[in-house]
């Protein structure tokens, strides 16, 4: 009997008898968004050909990431208009950007922000700009919905990713001395958000040993507290604690004072607000354009990105700096720029698990896993029933060199990491190859800058972040990591000292 | 004889009623049932002239095979239900063998005793038998076996009848058979599989539920949303939604009549209503009590649910039909993304959900949601919420009554004594002050003009308490209702 009638009669006599055979789902997918193809014809230095056309503007924007389009609705709205942004991929967004399939809206990398502070001046105004923060009260709809995070250790299920079942009195003791100090750090109120209001030299010292050492320093041992910190500096800088600075690790809980239960989340992840971005500054982005060139040209600059030469007096570099060295004709080579190599990937489920449990949560992390878990899109839907759902799970691959690590996600291929992530969901749903059927993967080589030993104080990092110039630099690993946040204050920092000397030159714009 | 004519119809019995309060519509179940069962009856006849030798031992073989599928079907019938979409097929196919198997009964028998009567005797003797038999079993049927077994037992009972004839037969017809020994094993084995099957029936009906429902359970069906089950005692139909009580039929009035008057009285001239949950219908049947209503429009999540309260012939009764009216209008949908998107706006809003046992369905609590469906209020607009019991849950009420004032509500909190609930709470709450009406339709079993005043009154044990709102990112209400029905149960 060939194996189709086979199959036929198999599914037949279970349709006929109603019981559905219960086996894998095949599951289908791709590679999804590869850019790495024409960041490499930069890196080797490809001959490009000649611009045909010739288009002119007081400012170009390089980068359709959060940083640029933060500086495009700076400009915007303060009324300037004579600028365009240049994307290279055909989806703006960067670390945003977000998908959708007949289920519901999804995101590629970043899903969230944490409901900003006072000091985030810039965020804030965004959101009332958005409708998210209304009257001094952030939109209750855009909070994430209960409940919020768990965490699977010991075969079970935990409210909240911090550690919390199984402590012992040593544990407990580490964690509330931890409390303490980042409560004391706090205090200092240099250690803020955006992190260069309180950036102060007298916390110098604490970037000059890594993170995991300052612990080791503390007499802060517990494995349990050791593997949440490097679960943070994971999910944050895409390193372990052995490879970001004692600063940025402690940034990471210092920075932050709650007023609200968050964090503000979409389906989308933060796609949502580059979506809104795109309602407001979409006409002046321009996709699919690739800058291979940037040269001097009098004043200003001659931008070349595929068949047009760009004229600009301003440049907004928003793309991720390292690219500036290989694009900006004369300049020197960068030292001071790591990045983190990251996965992630969109899973379709058509059911829950059984092994789900009872409530569907948002952000869904497991202790002994080298990934970071996984998070439902559905989950911000206000709809009382779900059926079907996407989760988009997530991966820094942090252990190791970053090199070696991008070798590893162009070398292997797609069915090589479908397995390995149906493996990880596996410890904890031993049913979830009943429920997925597609997998779609996202490889970026250079997704997150890495605050690194050193990083936050690097003088490179430091003067390319205030270079007064023609030249301004936007991306938010000039604040040593990539958060929403710091790529949103780089943005329209920008903008602004761009429109200071526009002003100089020509007067008041309106 | 009497004995296997009785089992054979309580099969077929069992098999129609089954079908017919799983599936519904029972002229379609009880005809298809029993043409199908003595269609194969002929089968069996017709089979039973290819039977030459030892006919007494296929008799015994027979009555044991009966015994076992017989016995069984029922519980089988119900596992099917509950896990597969089989559920028809499985039917039907036991309903054909059982009644192959009976059809080679009569005639074997008739054949097994030709040589010790006439045969005009024999055919005289075996079918008065098997015709008072089947009197019998109709009359035991509904009046002792359903009220006081149930389906699943019945069944097993009968079960064990037919391989006790199995076992007497081996007695009888010794002479005629060979193994006699092996058979009576045979026989002493399945009666012991069936025993334990009668005593451990309750397990097998559907699992875990036994401990809730404590009275027969007349429909179960898993949904796409939820597990719906009706139970009966005597006249007493009660509503489990995953399981939990829904409404008891002997008191629901009072429940739906609180729900509805004492708000909807309280308008002028209501013409548009809009009940979200309430899919049995019996909102509804207190709102057409106002003539003067132009529409109501009904969202429930589950098109099951709506169904089945507007077909069931035990429920339409309940309800009065209330789903045919014309100017009612059921939406199937899940009510936040419908209040989110319809545009339409209401005199009066009922919202009848299931207790928030869980965050999904604590969504449907939250200040958010309660915005969503105030902006559907007219000018003269009111609406009231179920909010669980004061009494029990007294956090989780005044929880609720917090939410909608947090919403930018007025709030006009009242309760009921429903028995089978206990005290159960409602808030009224509006963009415009409420007055107690003073006059209500006539008709009414529960609430009357008198008595209103007291319900907004509430003694020390139910009073307020300072509780938070419940919102969509900080869902209270669902921890506090998880506490408060802990604290109970302790």
């Amino acid at each position: 009997m060939s194996t189709s009638r086979r199959q036929f009669l198999q599914s037949a006599s279970a349709a006929l008898i109603g019981l559905s055979i219960k086996g894998d789902r095949p599951v289908v997918g791709t590679f999804v968004n590869d850019s790495f193809q024409m960041g490499h014809q930069l890196r080797d230095r490809a001959s490009f050909s000649q611009p045909k056309q010739v288009a002119k503007h007081a400012v170009v924007i390089i980068g359709g990431g959060i940083a640029g389009l933060s500086s495009a609705w700076r400009l915007h709205k303060k009324g300037f208009a004579d600028f365009v942004l240049l994307e290279m991929n055909d989806q703006p967004g960067g670390n945003s950007r977000w998908g959708e399939n007949e289920i519901t809206a999804y995101p590629w990398a970043a899903h969230y922000v944490p409901v900003p502070g006072l000091k985030a001046i810039y965020v804030r105004e965004l959101f009332e700009d958005l409708g998210v923060l209304k009257n001094g009260q952030w939109e209750e709809r855009y909070l994430c919905f209960t409940p919020q995070e768990r965490l699977f250790l010991y075969g079970r299920w935990q409210e909240g990713i911090e550690p919390a079942v199984g402590l012992t009195p040593a544990d407990r003791d580490q964690f509330r001395r931890l409390e303490d100090r980042i409560h004391e750090f706090r205090a200092t109120g240099k250690f803020t958000v955006p992190m260069e209001i309180g950036l102060s030299d007298t916390t110098a010292d604490l970037d000059q040993l890594s993170f995991a050492d300052w612990l080791r320093a503390q007499r802060m041992d517990s494995r349990i507290l050791n593997w949440y910190m490097n679960y943070c500096c994971r999910d944050d800088y895409g390193a372990t604690t052995n490879n970001t600075s004692a600063w940025a690790g402690i940034q990471y809980f210092a920075s932050r004072e709650p007023e609200e239960k968050g964090p503000l989340t979409w389906p989308e992840g933060n796609g949502w607000i580059v979506r809104r971005l795109l309602e407001r500054v979409g006409s002046f982005v321009e996709t699919n354009r690739m800058v291979h060139k940037i040269s001097r040209r009098g004043n200003g600059f001659s931008v070349l990105a595929g068949d047009t030469e760009y004229q600009t007096e301003f440049i907004i570099f928003a793309a991720p700096t390292f690219l500036a060295a290989y694009l900006v004709e004369g300049m020197a080579p960068l030292h001071d720029f790591e990045y983190s190599p990251w996965l992630t990937a969109n899973l379709t489920l058509e059911h829950f698990p059984d092994s789900y449990g009872p409530d569907p949560t948002w952000d869904n992390v497991f202790m002994e896993s080298p990934t970071l878990g996984y998070v439902d899109a559905t989950h911000q839907s206000v709809r009382s029933h779900v059926e079907r759902t996407v989760w988009t799970f997530y991966w820094a691959l942090a252990d190791g060199l970053p090199s070696e690590n991008r070798q590893l996600l162009l070398n292997k291929d797609w069915n090589y990491w479908k397995e390995a992530i149906l493996h990880d969901l596996e410890r904890v749903h031993h049913d979830i190859r009943k429920c997925v059927s597609r997998i779609d993967i996202m490889r970026m080589g250079h997704a997150m800058a890495r605050p690194k030993v050193g990083a936050i104080f690097s003088a490179e990092r430091r003067n390319l972040a205030k270079a007064h110039g023609r030249i301004l630099f936007a991306n938010s690993d000039l604040s040593g990591f990539s958060i929403f946040e710091e790529a949103q204050y780089r943005g329209v920092n920008a903008a602004d000292r761009v429109l200071s000397q526009v002003a100089g030159a020509h007067g008041p714009t309106h | 004889m009497l004995l296997i004519a009785a089992c054979g119809l309580i099969y077929e019995l069992i098999a129609g009623t089954l079908a017919s309060y799983l599936l519904g519509d029972s002229v379609l179940q009880f005809s298809t049932i029993i043409g199908c069962y003595l269609f194969a009856m002929g089968i069996g006849s017709a089979l039973s002239r290819y039977i030459d030798r030892g006919l007494a031992y296929r008799f015994v073989w027979i009555e044991l095979l009966l015994g076992v599928i017989g016995g069984f079907s029922s519980a089988l019938l119900f596992l099917a239900f509950a896990y597969t979409q089989g559920f028809q097929l499985l039917m039907y196919a036991l309903v054909i063998v059982i009644g192959v198997l009976v059809g080679l009964e009569i005639p074997l028998l008739m054949r097994i005793i030709r040589d010790r009567y006439h045969f005009r005797d024999v055919v005289a003797h075996v079918l008065t038998f098997d015709y008072l038999g089947a009197l019998g079993a109709s009359l035991l049927f509904p009046i002792l076996l359903v009220p006081y077994l149930g389906l699943v037992r019945s069944a097993m009972l009968f079960g064990i009848i037919n391989v006790l004839v199995a076992l007497w037969s081996t007695f009888l017809f010794a002479k005629q058979l060979a193994s006699v020994q092996a058979l009576r094993i045979m026989c002493v084995v399945v009666l012991c599989g069936l025993g334990i099957g009668l005593a451990q029936a309750k397990r097998i009906t559907i699992a875990a539920e036994d401990n809730i429902y404590a009275d027969e359970i007349i429909f179960a069906r898993d949904t796409r949303y939820q597990h719906i089950v009706l139970t009966r005692f005597k006249d007493d139909i009660r509503l489990f939604l995953s399981s939990h009580l829904q409404f008891s039929s002997r008191d629901e009035y009072r429940y739906h009549e609180a729900l509805v008057h004492p708000g909807l009285s309280a308008i002028p001239a209501p013409r548009r209503v809009l009940v979200l949950g309430g899919g049995d219908g019996l909102a509804v049947r207190e709102i057409l009590k106002y003539p003067q209503i132009e529409s109501i429009t009904l969202v429930d999540l589950d098109p099951e649910m709506t169904r089945l309260f507007s077909t069931h012939p035990m429920l339409t009764a309940l309800n009065q039909k209330s789903f045919s009216s014309p100017k009612v209008h059921i939406t199937n949908a899940d009510a936040f993304p419908w209040v989110d998107s319809n545009g339409d706006s209401f005199d009066f809003i009922v919202i009848d959900f299931p207790d928030p046992t869980n965050y999904s369905l604590g969504k449907l609590y939250t200040t958010a949601f309660y915005k969503a469906a105030a902006r559907h209020l007219s000018a003269q607009g009111l609406m009231v919420v179920q909010s669980t019991s004061p009494m029990f849950a007294r956090d989780s009420y005044w929880c609720i009554a917090e939410t909608l004032k947090q919403a930018g509500l007025k709030t006009y909190p009242y309760h009921v004594y429903v028995p089978s609930f206990g005290e159960w709470g409602f808030v009224i709450a509006s963009f415009r002050d409420y007055r107690i009406p003073t006059s209500l339709p006539h008709g009414l079993r529960f609430v009357s003009v008198d008595g209103l005043p007291a319900l907004f009154q509430f003694p020390p044990d139910m009073s307020p308490l300072p509780m938070p709102p419940n919102r969509l990112n900080d869902q209270v209400l669902v921890r506090a209702y998880d506490q408060d029905w802990k604290d109970i149960s302790h």
